[in-house]
């Protein structure tokens, strides 16, 4: 008889993937678990289209490969996840991937943004990745074993990503003037969303507490964005970026930064963290078209007899 | 009726291929591959599985990937330094590894040890 473990014993023992599908973990534990790796599942899908449009923009063969690679990851990586939250057996892939196409789905607020030009690529591909990475390193240690087993591949992949977008950063940041300017263009509008990546101050994080109690989260937003800015500022004024005077952000003596929150737009924030923020909602509405216009694809695959009839005339994702 | 074994070393590890049993049902399965596969080494879970359901294409039936230049999703290719961020470092010893293992042709249940090894390695260095 498989008795349904209560919450004390999951903070007792919650610890590195302490926990898996044979476990019978409490309804909160699976709820909150699963709003964690489905929203991190949606961002590696929306991140994917995102940069889709780069494979052909990409201005030499050599990005043109290494983009269609990394965009192949990513895809890869949301499928990852969707696996490792169905086992928490409340929602199925379909559910999400419907939520998601409906605009019910979440995902990280840098995704909400379009992103047109190729000087813009390294604030995804480096800035928003290596911001990414800090956070996915950390939780390897989650304690639901299957979302840590998903990192595992995830981090062993993600290396060449950020080490590509800062590869294409460092090519503009030294190449003409013009490139240069325009990579401080960049620079200037995504920063403060950079910032945002973290979202707010752990005493304003809604679900937190919970989550770090369970072993889920095993580090906080401000000690991510800390360690995010300590290896990232310096790599931006490396490339000789300019850091926008707002937000302000103040180095303390113990080389902390603080980021002065009133700087930032939080009320554009929580819009986009509802999926309200109109841009968002045009990348959210063009994935759903790019999904049903493939839609015989899949249902081909599901009853091959039915042939290519089933669908009317075949589309194409764009 | 043959099953394949797959042993779990400890919680939260990878199950890995270990071997098969003869039992006419998964019961039986079970409990030969806790006599054959259970009791020498440290084991927290075993997984059988039916051999015949297990489907497999092999190199001389199919041409894999792996053996074109696939150097552009590869991090060592970039030469932009991995060592301002430890993660990204660990990401890198792990491909490092990999690339290592595929040219020495070590066989998948090393690959997985291996990138169970950078796994740790990772979460030792994290607090840095």
């Amino acid at each position: 008889m498989r008795v349904t473990m209560d919450i004390g014993t999951v903070e007792e023992r919650a610890g590195p993937r302490q926990f898996g599908p044979k476990d019978d973990m409490p309804e909160e534990y699976r709820k909150a678990a699963t709003r964690m790796i489905q929203f991190h599942a949606n961002s590696e899908i929306m991140g994917a289209y995102l940069e889709r449009p780069f494979i052909r923009q990409a201005p030499s063969l050599d990005r043109k490969l290494a983009f269609s690679a990394k965009v192949q990851d990513e895809i890869g990586h949301g499928q990852l996840l969707y696996r490792a939250a169905e086992n928490l057996g409340i929602k199925t892939r379909k559910q999400m991937l419907d939520e998601l196409a409906n605009g019910e789905g979440k995902f990280l607020n840098c995704f909400h943004y379009p992103m047109d030009h190729w000087w813009e690529t390294p604030m995804i591909g480096f800035f928003v990745d290596g911001a990414a990475m800090r956070r996915q390193a950390t939780l390897k240690n989650t304690s639901w074993e299957p979302y840590a087993h998903a990192m595992d591949k995830i981090c062993f992949e993600e290396g060449f990503h950020i080490k590509h977008g800062e590869s294409i950063l460092r090519e503009l940041a030294t190449g003409s003037r013009k490139e240069q300017e325009l990579v401080q263009e960049a620079f200037d509008e995504w920063w403060p969303r950079i910032l945002q990546f973290f979202g707010p101050t752990d005493d304003q994080s809604t679900h937190h507490d919970f989550a770090s109690a369970v072993g889920l989260k095993t580090m906080g937003n401000d000690e991510l964005r800390q360690a995010f800015l300590n290896a990232y500022l310096p790599k931006a004024r490396k490339y000789g970026l300019e850091i926008p005077e707002y937000p302000r952000i103040h180095e303390h003596n113990d080389g902390r930064y603080e980021v002065v929150e009133d700087d930032l737009d939080w009320n554009e924030f929580w819009q986009v963290a509802k999926n309200d923020f109109e841009p968002g909602v045009a990348q959210i509405d063009s994935r759903k078209a790019a999904r049903e216009a493939v839609a015989w694809v899949r249902e081909s695959m599901e009853t091959p007899s039915a042939g290519s009839s089933a669908g009317g005339v075949p589309g194409a994702a764009d | 009726m043959i099953w394949e074994v797959f042993r779990q070393e400890a919680r939260g590890k990878y199950h890995t291929h270990c071997g098969n049993v003869h039992a006419p049902d998964k019961e039986m399965a079970l409990m030969f591959a806790q006599i054959q596969h259970g009791r020498r080494r440290p084991t927290h879970s075993l997984w059988v599985v039916p051999g015949e359901e297990i489907g497999e294409v092999d190199a001389e039936e199919t041409t894999f990937g792996g053996t074109t230049d696939k150097s552009y999703r590869w991090a060592m290719t970039f030469n932009t330094d991995e060592d301002f961020a430890e993660e990204i470092a660990a990401s890198q010893r792990e491909q490092e590894q990999a690339e290592r293992a595929d040219r020495a042709g070590e066989s998948d249940e090393d690959e997985a040890d291996e990138t169970a090894t950078g796994a740790e390695a990772t979460e030792e260095g994290e607090s840095a």
